[in-house]
């Protein structure tokens, strides 16, 4: 609304900034994602966040760290310094991430579908089962701060951070949790020993494949098969797409699974 | 001789080949440089022999200082001489050809008739393609894009997990060195990926070519820029995958589509979960049982060690052994089993624990994991331990039994596929029928799996009610032998009844039929006592068999193995049959079709076995047409004619009424698309034959053509015998396919082996096949130029000089008979230009169908070079080679290795040389390809394979061109067998006495020489 009292001068480029993948569409694609732009929409800016779309998917947002209670972003925008950004929740204490801890210690399966790169539909229950919210549940619990002169809440840079971050919990639902006081691996060490593991072995990891043999080594059998041939290949029993994960790509309004599905049937064929 | 070798750079193919006639060594002794190869085929023999665009490729090759080793695929006719020095890596620049993506797939699936061997290199890559197409085939692909300078690379990559990550480390570990000899390659594994990414994306886009474009149908305005998603969806069909675009927008694809990347991109965890199902204890009865008595029990199971499976529970007290090779045991198995409820919903129950280790199932929920889940977490790369009997089941089906009446009358009096049979129709469980008892017991339990008789069935419960409505209302009755046949033949899927068909059974010669062992149980029918043969035990039984099913008006392909007389089976049914219908029954003749070079062989079988039998030949130019073929018809037996000539006169051959067609060699007409095939099927004949040594040479489809030929429509359509059979069989090694495949071609198909010990003690221990053939045009021609030429000169010679003439005619001679080339002193390709060399071609492809080993023996020393370099080119294998200059080492090593376990199949001899002195009982064939006429030296020869140790029979093969002198020079051995030991023990020389008259007539060409 005010903007053009300031110079609307280009953001200037960014080499090597977070891009923001959708090109398209909604900004989140999980429930999780959804519930977390659901919070911002009860604040009532839900709407202004389309103004940071631009800005993430140019990679104006050099860098963002998400830490408990807050995540902090560098926002490049049409001045030479770039800015702060900060958006900031309360995290849970010691004592309210114990009561967590031991609810989820109760059941591997919040623990395996998190792993598996998913938060479990029902994690929310959890938390409210201790008296807590997982996400915030209502802007008197969010700050939002930038370093710009923009007067508008959020600004531009403020929003881009946000849809950056709506995408990264997308991707990995461990990050909501983080932002709200437990990292994965903190998380994943009190849930082993609360659940009777021992510590992680200080032994190497897998030991890494064997490098080829030298050609020169191989003078004897230059020209023959080094092992036997793989056989025939049993049946298909699912089709490739129930497999695999959700992708965020749209063609002509249509989601790519269900453009793909016919090729697949015509595969088999 | 070529040998074809080939590697994968890039984005295609390079083929490179050597070439044995080229000097084995260069002037170049710039060890350090690159030099020219200096035997790889040049760049126009390559051309000439392989498709694709020439280029040339920098290979490092096992080396001794002036030369690359050979590859041992590569034959050479004079072997190079081994040398002491230790080889060592040198460069060489060699021609080549490059094939980019889809040409690369075509040539590899199949090349088609390459004259030259495939070396090692060039095998891998044709399996990795098999395997790519098989990736696409099965829809185990996913799309990716690639960002370019300009845009982007829309391509389909394999998705590798369990048992195709397996495959793909398998390729890997067997790439041959060569492979990975052109300048600047990666290792084995980029290799093997880069290939089988490319060919699978080439496989795909082949399979999509059809559907065409995925894009759908624009709403609303075109936009001024199209959008990265749209240009990437619409090149991932068509030949090329390129698109242009924005770069960040092509990045940014790339990055929605990361979620995809990981997913069987063949990097492994260093463990994986693994389900164990476990079934209820075996004394609970339905009537205790637990409300969920099953259990699926998780377990992580080492990627490198795949022995070492630890249970759920000792994986959250630690790992154990595993924490070898996992950190954390606890957060590896969670990860896993949260990807598995993916797949899995039911899973998430089981995870409801502390410390998940099993989830309890109840009937309907291991019939559910056994079905549905199963399947998907075995290909998603999960560990799967299922019960044994799982893998061996047998699902509850119908039954039906059918007999025959004994009583007469309530036959009518018919015989055959008309014949009335009653029939039964029970619940069983495979082959067995189930009890009443068993029947209630499933009845009333309501679970859908049940145990009985030792295994768990599923149970519809609804399926079962009809079923047992099914069998109250129409579980018996009546019908006929054909209906039963027909039934028999049918697939499950076709069968209109509320449970699948699991058996018929059968009493009488109708069960003898179903079971495949009517030959076993006929009567035996004595052959007339026109035939002049004794027929063997097992030739009696297979003349009964085919008898019956002639009267049963059933098509039978005989199949017996080469050399167990499938010719005078057949020629003894058509004599007896004929001999025993009475004169006033129509006379029908029988047509006999057969490949060009075997009408000469049927003539002289006919001659010798069933002289009475009339027999006509429809075949060269002079054959009858129109009326004039029907009068003779009329007083002909048999009518031999090839299969292209009666592709071309089917018009007349069409409205004859055949008593039998019988196609002799029958997989001539495997390809049901060939003119042949679709000729063949439109004879009218009252029964039909089909002879051949090998009813499915190289895909099951060839046997779907005989026998529809036999009895049509019998496997369905050829669409539905894809999909049901030969799918299944081929590709997936489906054993269940490959079984009911059996159990509906054995009433039809008699096939007896040579080592069939039921068979072995009736064989002779050496069979002796006189082997006709018939010359080309060329050879003919040929033929005849050396005749006018040499009678000119015997006649204005005399004495010594005389005799020289007439032994040097015999020689030309033989060698027009044996290659034009021979005789020309020619250096060129093979061909098709020697009758004696395609039918020899024939006898080779049968030979090693049956996995038997041949020795060849000839005079000629250019007829030898000739022959071994084309034989094993032409059947990708090793062929010996010894003539006189061999020297003994190389003899003794040669001998050696023919006996071997793995030795080559065939071995070629010098006459003289190898007549003498050498042990070759690993062969149980021995071929005469010229003819010495002196039969003293050809048993000499004959007996290297047949000597003290020899454990099979020996079939001895000698070549008779029909109408030259090898058949006149036969006869006349034949007719004078007694004098002819004394007469000729001498060798040839007695042939130089004949008068001039006389040898005017041994060397003049005779009617019928020429093939087509």
């Amino acid at each position: 609304m005010n903007d053009r009292f300031f110079p609307t001068g280009k953001p200037r480029a960014v080499q090597g900034g977070i891009k923001a993948r959708s090109s398209r569409g909604a900004i989140a694609q999980t429930w999780w994602g959804e519930r977390f732009i659901a919070v911002l929409e009860r604040a009532g800016i839900g709407g202004r966040l389309q103004r940071g779309k631009t800005y993430a998917r140019k990679g104006q947002v050099i860098s963002m760290e998400v830490t408990a209670g807050r995540v902090d972003a560098v926002v490049q925008g049409s001045r030479p310094k770039p800015y702060r950004v900060r958006i900031g929740a309360p995290a849970f204490g010691k004592a309210e991430w114990a009561a967590v801890e031991s609810e989820l210690a109760g059941s591997a399966w919040y623990l395996a579908r998190l792993l598996a790169g998913e938060m479990p539909a029902d994690i929310e229950e959890v938390f409210s089962k201790v008296g807590l919210s997982l996400f915030p549940k209502g802007p008197q619990e969010l700050s939002m701060d930038c370093t710009c002169p923009d007067w508008g809440v959020p600004c531009k840079h403020v929003a881009a951070a946000i849809y950056l971050l709506a995408e990264s919990f997308d991707d990995d639902p461990f990050r909501i949790l983080a932002w709200r006081g437990r990292t994965r691996e903190d998380l994943l060490a009190k849930l082993t020993i609360a659940s009777g593991g021992g510590a992680p072995a200080g032994a190497g990891a897998a030991a890494p494949e064997s490098p080829d043999v030298p050609l020169a080594d191989l003078l004897d059998s230059y020209f023959t098969l080094q092992g036997a041939l793989p056989g025939p290949s049993p049946a298909a029993a699912v089709g490739i797409l129930v497999q695999a994960p959700d992708v965020d790509v749209t063609v002509r309004g249509q989601a790519l699974t269900a453009l793909l599905a016919p090729a697949y049937r015509d595969l088999a064929d | 001789m070529f040998a074809v070798h080939g590697f994968w750079s890039g984005d295609g193919l390079s083929l490179w080949a050597e070439d044995s006639d080229l000097p084995t060594s260069t002037s170049s002794q710039a060890v350090r440089s690159v030099r020219p190869h200096p035997f790889a085929a040049t760049a126009d023999a390559l051309t000439g022999l392989l498709p694709g665009t020439p280029t040339t490729a920098e290979l490092q090759l096992p080396s001794q200082r002036s030369a690359p080793l050979d590859s041992p695929e590569l034959l050479r006719v004079n072997p190079r001489r081994a040398t002491r020095v230790d080889p060592v890596l040198s460069s060489w620049r060699v021609p080549a050809v490059r094939l980019e993506g889809a040409a690369g797939l075509a040539w590899l699936t199949d090349p088609g008739q390459v004259a030259a061997r495939f070396g090692a290199s060039v095998t891998h890559l044709r399996d990795l393609a098999r395997f790519a197409r098989d990736l696409a085939e099965r829809g185990r692909v996913l799309p990716a894009v690639t960002p370019t300078g300009t845009g982007g690379v829309a391509h389909w990559r394999p998705v590798l997990q369990g048992p195709d990550a397996l495959a793909q480390h398998r390729l890997v570990a067997a790439l041959p060195p060569v492979s990975r000899a052109a300048g600047g390659q990666g290792d084995a594994r980029a290799i093997v990926d880069e290939a089988l990414h490319r060919l699978t994306d080439a496989a795909v886009r082949e399979r999509l070519a059809e559907a065409g474009s995925l894009l759908p149908a624009r709403r609303g305005r075109r936009p001024t820029v199209e959008p990265v998603a749209d240009a990437w969806l619409g090149a991932l069909t068509g030949p090329d995958g390129r698109f242009a675009a924005p770069p960040d927008g092509v990045a940014r694809l790339a990055q929605a589509l990361s979620p995809w990347a990981q997913l069987g991109s063949g990097e492994d965890e260093p463990a994986r979960a693994t389900f164990r199902l476990v079934e209820p204890p075996a004394d609970a009865t339905p009537a205790v049982d637990t409300p969920q008595p099953w259990r699926l029990e998780f377990l992580l199971q080492s990627t490198t060690d795949p022995s070492l499976l630890i249970p759920a529970p000792q994986a959250w007290d630690g790992g154990g052994p595993l924490r070898r090779w996992v950190d954390r045991p606890q957060e590896l198995l969670l990860t896993e089993l949260g990807r598995a409820s993916r797949l899995y919903p039911a899973l998430a129950t089981g995870l409801r624990s502390a410390r998940p280790d099993h989830l309890d199932l109840d009937h309907a929920d291991a019939l559910e994991f056994l079905t549905v889940a199963a399947p998907a977490l075995d290909e998603a790369g999960f560990g799967m331990l299922m019960p044994n009997w799982w893998r061996r089941r047998r699902p509850l089906g119908l039954r039906m039994t059918s007999s025959t009446p004994t009583d007469a009358a309530a036959t009518e009096g018919r015989f055959g596929r008309d014949q009335v049979a009653d029939f039964e129709w029970r619940l069983a469980l495979g082959d067995e029928s189930l009890t009443d008892a068993e029947i209630e017991a499933i009845a009333a339990t309501k679970a859908p799996l049940v145990r009985l008789r030792g295994q768990w069935v599923a149970v519809d419960p609804e399926q079962l009610r009809r079923g047992l409505d099914f069998l109250e209302r129409e579980g018996t009755g009546r019908t006929t032998a054909a209906q039963v046949l027909a039934l028999a033949a049918t697939h499950p899927e076709d069968v209109d009844l509320p449970l699948r068909v699991s058996g018929i059974e059968a009493d009488g010669w109708l069960g003898a039929l179903l079971a495949g062992t009517t030959a076993e149980q006929l009567e035996p029918v004595a052959p007339t006592e026109r035939l002049r043969a004794n027929l063997r035990p097992y030739q009696e039984r297979g003349l009964s068999w085919l008898t019956f099913l002639s009267r049963v008006g059933l098509g039978a392909c005989l199949a017996d193995d080469m050399g167990l007389g499938k010719t005078l089976q057949l020629l003894a049914l058509e004599a007896t049959e004929r001999d025993g219908t009475d004169e006033a029954a129509e006379h029908l003749p029988s047509l006999l079709l057969c490949p060009m070079s075997l009408i000469g062989n049927w003539q002289a079988e006919v001659r010798k076995f069933a002289p009475h039998l009339r027999l006509h030949v429809h075949h060269g130019p002079q054959r009858l047409s129109g009326p004039d073929l029907t009068d003779r018809l009329a007083e002909t037996d048999i009518v031999v004619t090839t299969y292209s000539t009666a592709t071309r006169d089917i018009d007349d051959l069409e409205p004859v009424s055949w008593n039998r067609v019988v196609l002799d060699e029958a997989q001539a007409i495997k390809n049901r698309h060939s003119r042949a095939a679709k000729a063949v099927g439109r004879l009218q004949a009252r029964h039909r034959v089909a002879l051949t040594g090998t009813p499915v040479e190289n895909r099951l489809g060839e046997l779907w053509s005989i026998m529809n030929f036999l009895n049509p429509g019998l496997l369905g359509s050829p669409e539905t015998f894809r999909a049901r059979y030969a799918i299944p069989v081929e590709r997936h090694a489906d054993t269940d396919a490959a079984v009911r495949l059996r159990q509906v071609t054995r009433p039809y198909l008699l096939r007896r082996v040579k080592t069939d010990p039921a068979i072995i003690d009736d064989l002779p221990e050496k069979i002796e096949v006189k082997q006709y053939y018939r010359l080309t045009t060329e050879q003919a021609s040929l033929y005849q130029s050396v005749v006018d030429d040499m009678m000119d000169r015997i006649a204005g010679s005399d004495g010594i000089e005389r005799r020289g003439n007439v032994l040097a005619a015999m020689t030309k001679l033989k060698q027009v008979c044996n290659h034009p080339a021979q005789l020309l002193h020619e250096r060129s390709a093979v061909g098709r230009r020697s009758g004696k060399v395609i039918r020899l071609e024939e006898i080779v492809e049968e030979i090693l169908a049956e996995d038997d080993r041949a020795l060849l023996f000839t005079q000629y020393a250019g007829f030898a070079e000739l022959v071994v370099p084309h034989l094993a080119a032409r059947f990708g294998t090793d062929v010996l080679y010894l003539h006189g200059g061999t020297p003994r080492a190389a003899r003794e090593r040669m001998v050696e290795r023919f006996q071997s376990d793995q030795g080559p199949p065939m071995f070629v001899l010098s006459l003289k040389a190898g007549g003498t002195g050498l042990n070759l009982t690993a062969a149980n064939h021995v071929i005469h390809l010229d003819r010495w006429w002196n039969p003293a030296v050809e048993n000499q020869a004959t007996d290297r394979a047949f000597r003290i140790g020899q454990k099979r029979n020996v079939q001895v093969r000698k070549f008779i061109g029909t109408g030259t002198l090898e058949e006149k020079i036969d006869t006349l051995l034949e007719e004078k067998a007694a004098l002819a030991d004394m007469v000729v023990s001498d060798g040839e020389g007695w042939l130089t006495e004949l008068s001039t008259g006389d040898l005017r007539e041994l060397f003049t060409l005779s009617e019928g020489a020429v093939g087509e």
